[in-house]
């Protein structure tokens, strides 16, 4: 006797999404799929896509990066072209987090000219993210948007700024990062208001929040599954790609303290905690990935079959 | 009288066509017709052709098609509907006109600037997308006073209108000092034909930031009427030509005001003499609001304040509190008897008063909106409460005429008056409720007779409102609301709020739930259709279940809305009170989240109960609720109702008080009260039993729970 085995089809597809290159550059596309995650069933036209940050403020780093990218620290460009060409970046996410006022502020002209200069030197397709100071990147994102002279996407939109943001995209065709934080009714409340403002569906990647390894990455996969489960049931204000930034791995004192010695070596410890929180994102749904650590391109790339 | 300004629109299109027929011959002769013809800086050929029709225009020969099709669209007849045909007609050619002006650049002597280029479109139009640029303001034609138009155009840069001016009002302004430029963002356009300028950068910004296409006209007509919340103002008498381009205007939605007496069209042309009449009327035919960044009050004011307590000896002057008689009211009023902005003091200010003052006061705050309602205006009143704690040295307690403000002396010290406070409830009042109130004004009397007065009226409509609630009932509505506010922690969790049950935080009743979907119909609140009544009973509804169903996401399969034992609402953590059955006494026990003993006849104190009974999962015989909730006519209909009751703290009898002793006498058990135990009477289910007992409580007659 056989017996059928069930098959879970949905009827959503997640909106496919591209994030743009620069010529000679290899565009990033994700979404598409009609199924979860390392599930049998659904066709998933497109890998999950892991790609670097870049940051340009000054930063105590923990040791674990340190010893990866403390040399290139300095210098962005140098970081970014590394990023790309030697560990494998498939994109990169440039955080001008220098522009900050506590990390030091610098003129929203130079984040601008650090963009357009990073945009010259990688082909690659870049999200550029904000200093998070409000009152800052209000003036950033504009000056971005006009420096870009390619399209990349801005991050982020959120309930309170979208309209700034969403215009600063529109004025020069850019994408946008939706934000929302670990909370999926405002995940979607984000997307309804961008498509409020009529802002291109297929120009918009959303961030859930993504808390690191033992700071929350509970709270982001459940969210992260429940949008993706409302996506595939046919909600198609949540039927978007999903971009997790693991950042926050690196906030975990067990991720960045050198003084627990029975912990083991930090420098293993920094780059696993940052791996397994990505790990779980793509477990949960996530189509693209953030990471600090060069090792990481290479170990969660090689697990987002699919 | 219609009819003649139709027929001078349809006369004013001939003229712009027949002028663009010649010059567009002109410049054939001159340079051939497949002479390439373009604005400079633009990506959108002749923007008002690409955005409206279909031809494409990179030639003399492409302008050729664009008249020829504007010429079809001119007919006689004095019809309105001829006339904003006539319009669009009057838009294309002057945009052909306008662009084989600039065959070598701004064809204009300065300040003017001619075609404005995408730079400063994109750059702009994000600040139009935004809101922090408002409104667009387009003036021409001939001020009869330059100083009147002056001091109208300074206030549109005051309030961050996009300005284009065109015409004489021009050097009019220039020679007044009016400042000009994209620094400040007003635009000298030329002269009155230049106009078309400002017509291009509005049909542009539909293109770059509303996503449509070339030749979408109806999208972009659309655009141009709901999204580009433009307005003109015609200053001097106008020639055919002047009309036909503002039926053109009117045509893409904007309204057109003349300081010249012309028969109006509601919404669409006005007359006013301009000036400040004139600004009003445009920026309220476009439903233009000024956001205002920072409340310009001595104090500092923000959320970060509200929880601040002004203690007797730092109060300077004080209203209500039992000192005075103070009150608050706001009403809604039609939107011409609301003059936003105005804020009325009546009365001794604080400024110069003794320390230890205590006045009365009145406030009342009137609000006008196409989207108000005289059901919000009491969820507007509430709050109040909140705008005046923003404040750094204000404080308020209570409401209605029970209110009692505090102002500390720190806040005096300041320069803080009562005109401060009026600002703080005019500013917060648009910014909280953006979407439905387009004006407010605030009147705040300290002059006794007044107040007196004022408190009689106010109370009427105290009344007034409260009949309505009574009148509100689960039966009555068809819709409930929804609150998912609380997802983000207990993520399946759905309050469903009825006019007889309140969210259980207790901050939220039917009516917030329906002002809250006015002012943000993609918020947490949602109508909610009640459909079949499966059990009125216990408050089982088809449409309400399957609401729950799916934003539970298939983990609340079905809820009764009166039940504690049977498919209860799941409870989030914010409740005010729970409900725990206690078997032994067949009954429910009521502890507040205020209660910090850990003794009850369940065995645990609030914060234990919390643990177990939150997260947004239904358990049957646990249930948090809004306190208010216990005086409802539904309150556990399935279960008996308040004769379950069997525990009360002492202070949540306190705090429902008289209220919950009607309640009682109106289900027939006027001693109920009393017969409810509190922590004093029994802390254990056998000590609580036995007092039941004693007292002969009801629950234990009623039919078993379990
Ligand atoms: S508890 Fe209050 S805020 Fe939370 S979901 Fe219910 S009604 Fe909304």
């Amino acid at each position: 006797m056989t017996v059928a085995l069930p098959e879970q089809r949905f009827p959503g597809r997640v909106l496919q999404v591209t994030l743009p290159a620069g010529p000679g550059g290899t565009p990033v596309t994700v979404g598409g799929q009609n199924g979860l995650p390392y599930a049998p069933e659904g066709d998933r036209p497109n890998r999950p896509a892991v790609g670097m940050e870049v940051r340009s403020g000054a930063e105590e780093l923990p040791p674990s990066l340190e010893a990866a990218i403390g040399s290139l620290a300095g210098d962005p460009v140098a970081l970014a072209r590394r990023c790309v060409s030697g560990w494998g970046a498939r994109f990169l996410f440039l955080s001008l987090t220098g522009c900050h006022p506590d990390s030091g502020g610098r003129s929203v002209a130079d984040g601008a000219a650090l963009v357009r200069e990073l945009l010259d030197a990688v082909p690659a397709p870049v999200i550029v993210g904000g200093c998070g100071d409000e009152e800052v990147d209000a003036r950033l994102f504009p000056a971005v948007a006009e420096a870009a002279a390619r399209p990349v996407f801005l991050s982020y939109a959120e309930e309170k700024n979208y309209r700034l943001v969403a215009g600063a995209a529109l004025a020069y065709g850019h994408g946008l990062v939706s934000w929302s934080p670990i909370d999926i009714n405002m995940a979607k409340q984000i997307n309804l208001l961008l498509a409020d403002l009529g802002f291109p569906p297929e120009r918009v990647v959303m961030d859930p929040l993504t808390g690191g390894l033992g700071y929350g990455l509970e709270y982001t996969c459940s969210i992260v599954e429940r949008i993706r489960l409302a996506g595939l049931s046919g909600d198609g204000m949540l039927a978007r790609p999903v971009l997790c930034q693991l950042g926050d791995a690196w906030k975990a004192r067990e991720a960045s303290d050198a003084s627990e010695a029975s912990w083991g070596d930090v420098g293993l410890r920094g780059r696993r905690w940052e791996e397994t929180t990505g790990l779980a994102c793509l477990a949960a749904g996530a189509d693209l990935l953030v990471c600090r650590h060069p090792e990481n391109v290479a170990t969660l790339s090689g697990a987002a079959w699919r | 009288m219609h009819e003649n300004l139709f027929a001078s629109c349809i006369q004013g299109a001939r003229a712009v066509l027949g002028l663009a027929r010649t010059t567009l011959a002109d410049a054939a002769g001159r340079r051939g017709k497949d002479a390439p013809l373009s604005y400079p800086g633009t990506a959108y050929e002749l923007p008002v052709a690409f955005g409206l029709t279909d031809i494409s225009v990179s030639t003399l020969a492409g302008a050729g098609n664009v008249l020829d099709l504007a010429e079809s669209l001119v007919r006689d007849g004095g019809t309105a509907e001829n006339a904003l045909d006539a319009g669009a007609a009057t838009l294309l050619a002057a945009e052909v006109l306008g662009a084989l002006s600039h065959e070598k650049g701004n064809p204009y002597p300065p300040p003017a600037v001619g075609f404005v280029p995408d730079s400063i479109l994109r750059k702009l139009g994000i600040f139009m997308v935004d809101g922090s640029v408002p409104g667009v303001a387009v003036v021409v034609g001939k001020a009869s006073d330059p100083a009147v138009a002056a001091s109208m155009v300074r206030g549109f840069q005051e309030i961050g209108l996009l300005v284009f001016l065109a015409g004489d009002v021009v050097s009019q302004l220039d020679a007044e000092g009016v400042k000009l430029g994209e620094e400040f963002k007003t635009f000298p356009l030329g002269p009155l034909p230049a106009v078309i300028h400002a017509v291009n950068f509005a049909v542009r910004a539909g293109l770059t930031f509303g996503g449509i296409g070339r030749g979408q006209s109806a999208a972009m007509l659309a655009y141009l009427a709901n999204r580009v919340k433009a307005f003109v103002c015609a200053l001097g008498p106008p020639d055919a030509v002047a009309l036909a381009v503002a039926a053109g205007a009117m045509k893409a939605g904007l309204t057109v005001i003349a300081d010249q007496p012309v028969p109006e069209i509601p919404g669409l042309l006005l007359s006013r003499p301009a000036g400040e009449e004139m600004a009003r009327a445009g920026m309220e035919a476009r439903g233009i609001k000024v956001k205002m960044v920072k409340v310009p009050i001595p104090i500092a004011f923000g959320p970060a304040f509200e929880g601040e307590r002004i203690r007797k000896a730092d109060t300077h002057v004080e209203f209500g509190g039992g000192r005075s008689m103070a009150y608050e009211l706001v009403r809604s009023a039609p939107p011409e008897e609301v003059r936003d902005r105005e804020i009325e003091v009546v009365g001794p200010d604080i400024p110069g008063l003794p320390a230890g003052t205590a006045l009365p006061l009145g406030i009342e705050v009137r609000v006008a909106g196409a989207r108000m309602q005289r059901d919000f205006e009491s969820v507007l009143e509430r709050r109040i409460h909140r705008i005046v704690n923003y404040g750094e040295g204000t404080m308020h307690v209570a409401q209605r005429d029970t209110t009692w403000i505090r102002i500390a002396a720190e806040a005096v010290e300041k320069g803080f008056a009562l005109a401060d406070l009026g600002m703080m409830l005019y500013a917060k009042m648009h910014a909280d409720f953006e979407n439905i109130v387009d004006k407010v004004s605030v009147r705040i009397s300290t002059r006794e007779e007044d107040v007196l007065a004022g408190v009689a009226g106010a109370r009427a409509v105290y009344a007034e409102r409260d009949a309505r609630a009574r009148t509100l009932t689960d039966d009555a509505v068809e819709e409930f609301y929804s609150c998912t506010l609380c997802q983000s922690f207990a993520p399946n969790h759905v309050c469903i709020v009825s006019p007889e049950r309140l969210g259980l935080c207790g901050a939220i009743n039917w009516l917030d739930g329906k002002a809250g979907y006015e002012i943000t119909p993609t918020g947490p609140n949602r109508p909610v259709a009640k459909g079949a009544v499966l059990d009125p009973v216990k408050g089982a509804f088809e449409g309400i279940n399957a609401f729950v169903r799916e934003n539970s996401r298939n983990t609340v399969h079905e809820m009764n809305l009166y039940s504690i034992m049977e498919a209860p609402m799941t409870s989030c953590g914010c409740f005010e009170c729970i409900l725990a059955v206690i078997p032994e006494a067949n009954g429910v026990m009521v502890v507040n989240r205020e209660f910090a003993g850990q003794e009850t006849p369940c065995g645990m104190g609030f914060s234990s109960l919390a643990g177990s009974v939150g997260g947004g999962v239904q358990t049957p015989g646990f249930m948090g609720v809004g306190k208010h909730y216990l005086l409802s006519r539904k309150f556990l209909g399935a279960e008996g109702g308040l004769a379950r009751v069997v525990w009360m703290t002492r202070e949540m009898k306190e705090h429902l008080g008289e209220a919950l002793r009607e309640r009682a006498a109106e289900i027939g058990l006027p001693g109920l009260i009393d017969q409810i135990a509190d922590e004093t009477v029994a802390k254990t289910p056998e000590a609580l039993v036995s007092h039941l007992a004693k007292v002969g409580h009801p629950a234990l007659g009623l039919p078993p729970l379990l």
